[in-house]
């Protein structure tokens, strides 16, 4: 056989491969079947009503200004626009606390991944008006449900990006009702106005870049036609602002920004050169109060950026880890308090604003993470008091006159300093019973080594400039205050913190959770436990009181998680959850 | 000699024809961007890409990769199958160009169990049944960058392979930026 007899075969073989692998190509073997089942909400698949009743079109401002005159509802993120946490109800009280049992249990455990599936937690504080809570969870959930018998009305669901960042974890603290709508800032910093009747969306604003490392874990605060939010993230170098939009249209009223330009009053408390302002932090993450007479609300800032590493942002760096007096209408600060001038121990100043009348005073109560206690005179921010209210306390001394001195400040080696960067109090509130005239805080007794690591800001990626380790030797409790004098009144010791808010009542009743599960309440005059109640899973969230046909409930989520290496690694193990868990008498 | 290189353009071009994503995977500006990591788990563990072998299931999201297509109405549309006996969404991995609509159609062409779809959207999670040889569609929001799950509800075929991904491109609306001053990306 001669090579033309073998060329032809080859030829025809490769012809025929090509034509046999064309064919194959343009083959059909992805068959098409008629349309069968379309995509619909998970939720028409549930008990859930499908709606509520339009009881949030009558809530106004003028009601919120009067929520306290209406004991049954909750109104707000604190109960009312003085941060108080105090419910007048008294038909719990210390006589028959310890009847007190489970009335319904609501839960919402989810399919699939989110955002922090190790740090996730259930911090709401419920709104409850005239028999339906609204209630968010993490990951975007929001819920209306009957507050009598925890039926689900509606659910609305805000998907929120797996690679968020969060710093601490997936979270939200709640929702503000007003002119039947509800409002939702999402943990990728969009806020939501819903229907109030079918949690359907109604306008829809976004008012941060997650992609800047900015996202948003508080619940609105509704004040006169505006709905008021912040940002967190300056542990992500974050320029920290607050908005506020027209409630009704969704329309931007004003953006403030917590960190100055250079020019602007307090500008020069930051480096004249270079960046550093423009990754300052200074985030809102906590609802403020508000003061309506004089026409004032109060946020918290958050830490300097970056959190351990100060020597790229010398000065005071104002207004991180302070409490601005903000004008509503503009959004324009009128006086400023930095409870950590240049702030080296993330302690933030975010913590609650409680607004107190005393002997004629207009005060402000605040229980700072740095371990002291302030009272200023709200009206123009000038200080009253301060002491310190934990054991463990060393980074520096706050004189009577306010003066700041730090003692340990942390090293590239890492040094022990009280409290840890969790605080001698988390952003978990205190409450004040105006009853008592006592104020009521959960506390926190850590120390954490704390060390710096210089690191070159990039958006979106973690700019700490070092770090803290919490040492889990902590132990907690909650601790009685007379704002009048400062001096501590009683205390109730626990081996675990305590990183819960406190609901304080008018049945002298003070109720406070615990990270290992147990829901008590004490007396509000003495601190004696009067009762406990094992909700299955730990307590970082807000407790809230109500009533319906005239029966006094407690509501408490549980779910515990968050930033628990931070504020109490020695808890690390217990369970999880998602439950709120609602008490009433038999 | 011209029948041997007419005979290596034929296989190459026959080669393009029907398997044109690995000559894709050759181009110099896809090597340059491989990640060895990556590469080596698939070419020193093959068997995590198939049912049963190295592993009891499949990894998660190695059904490929799919682009949405926008329609003249704004939407985005993207197919996505469960192959026979691979417990797999192929593709794996949706990629939406912007935040807005997604529709996806969904085909069970697995002879051995029926599927599900759980899909993220705002509003609520989209549910269908896939019965056996079954089409279903669903129109999901997703209005912010970043990445979402979806996956099969159905027994344990998370786990052995039908979790997906929706990545979504883009930016937030300038307004959420308003007045920040610029700063550089990594």
């Amino acid at each position: 056989m001669g090579l033309t007899h073998r060329r032809v075969p080859v030829r025809l073989s490769l012809c025929l491969l090509l034509a046999a692998m064309v064919l194959a190509a343009c083959s059909d073997d992805r068959p098409e079947y008629p349309l069968g089942d379309q995509g619909r909400d998970l939720g028409s698949l549930s008990g859930a009503a499908g709606g509520a009743p339009p009881v949030a079109a009558a809530v106004t401002f003028d009601r919120l200004l009067k929520a306290r005159s209406e004991p049954h509802n909750w109104l707000t993120y604190y109960g009312a626009y003085d941060g108080q946490r105090y419910s007048s109800l008294d038909q719990i009280n210390t006589r028959n606390v310890k009847d007190l049992r489970p009335a319904w249990t609501f839960q919402f455990g989810q399919f699939g991944l989110h955002a922090s599936e190790g740090t996730y937690s259930f911090e709401a504080a419920p709104i409850v008006v005239d028999g339906v809570m609204y209630v968010s969870a993490w990951d975007g959930w929001v819920f209306a449900a009957n507050a009598e018998t925890g039926q689900e009305l509606w659910r609305y669901k805000h998907e929120i990006p797996i690679d968020t960042p969060l710093c601490c974890g997936n979270v939200n603290r709640g929702v503000a009702v007003a002119n039947g709508k509800v409002f939702l800032a999402t943990q990728n910093a969009h806020l939501v106005a819903l229907d109030a009747t079918t949690g359907r969306p109604v306008w829809k604003e976004v008012f941060g870049d997650v992609r800047a490392g900015e996202s948003v874990t508080l619940a609105p605060l509704v004040v006169k036609n505006l709905v008021v939010v912040g940002t967190s993230g300056a542990e992500f170098g974050i320029l920290g602002h607050i908005d506020a939009y027209d409630l009704e249209s969704g329309r931007r009223e004003w953006r403030r920004y917590n960190i100055p330009k250079a020019g602007e009053p307090g500008g020069d408390t930051w480096p004249a050169k270079g960046e550093a302002r423009n990754r300052g932090g200074g985030s809102a993450w906590i609802t403020g109060t508000y003061d309506p007479e004089l026409d004032l609300m109060y946020w918290g800032t958050g830490n300097p950026s970056p959190d351990f590493d100060g020597s790229v942002r010398p000065g005071a760096n104002l207004y991180t880890s302070s409490v601005v007096a903000i004008d509503p209408d503009d959004g324009a600060m009128r006086w400023h308090y930095q409870w950590t001038p240049h702030d080296l121990w993330d302690y933030d100043g975010n913590n609650e604003n409680i607004l107190i009348d005393l002997d004629g005073r207009k005060l402000l109560a605040h229980f700072d993470k740095n371990g002291y206690f302030f009272v200023l005179d709200r009206t123009d921010g000038r200080l009253v008091r301060v002491a310190p209210f934990v054991e463990r306390l060393d980074w520096g001394e706050i004189d009577a006159s306010g003066k700041v001195t730090p003692k340990k400040i942390p090293t590239k080696e890492g040094v022990d300093i009280c409290p840890g960067p969790a605080g001698g109090k988390e952003w978990t509130h205190a409450a004040y019973s105006p009853r008592t005239r006592l104020l009521y805080v959960p506390i926190i007794e850590t120390c954490a080594n704390f060390r710096v690591e210089p690191v070159e800001f990039k958006e979106g990626l973690p700019y700490y400039g070092g770090e803290a380790t919490t040492h889990p030797d902590h132990w907690g409790a909650v601790r009685a205050f007379d704002p009048a004098t400062g001096r501590e009144v009683w205390e109730w010791k626990n081996d675990k913190p305590m990183v819960a808010s406190v609901l304080a009542t008018g049945g002298d009743l003070v109720f406070a959770g615990e990270p290992t599960g147990e829901f008590n309440a004490y007396d509000a005059r003495t601190g004696q436990l009067l009762w406990q109640h094992q909700t299955g899973s730990g307590h970082h969230s807000n407790p809230v009181s109500y009533a319906v046909n005239g029966k006094q409930y407690i509501a408490v989520p549980t779910g515990w998680g968050g930033w628990v290496k931070g504020f109490a690694p020695g808890t690390l193990g217990v369970p999880r959850g998602d439950a709120l868990v609602v008490f009433a008498l038999p | 000699m011209l029948s041997g290189v007419v005979a290596l353009l034929l296989v190459l071009g026959a080669t393009a024809a029907v398997f044109p994503d690995y000559l894709r995977l050759l181009r110099p500006s896809v090597l340059s961007q491989l990640d060895p990591q990556v590469v080596r788990l698939v070419n020193e563990l093959p068997g995590v890409d198939k049912q049963n072998k190295e592993i009891i299931g499949r990894l998660f999201a190695h059904g490929g990769l799919g682009h949405a297509k926008e329609g003249a109405d704004g939407v985005m549309r993207v197919d996505v199958r469960a192959p026979s006996g691979e417990f797999i969404w192929k593709p794996a991995i949706l990629v939406m160009p912007r935040p807005g609509e997604l529709e996806v159609e969904l085909f069970n062409d697995d002879p051995h169990v029926h599927h599900a779809a759980i899909l993220p959207s705002n509003g609520d999670k989209q549910y269908l049944t896939l019965p056996i040889h079954s089409r279903g569609t669903a129109r999901v929001t997703l209005d912010g960058p970043g990445y979402y799950w979806f996956g099969c509800p159905v027994g344990n075929h998370v786990g052995r392979g039908m979790l997906g991904l929706i990545l979504v491109k883009g930016d937030v609306p300038a307004e959420a930026r308003l007045d920040r001053p610029p700063q550089p990306r990594p």
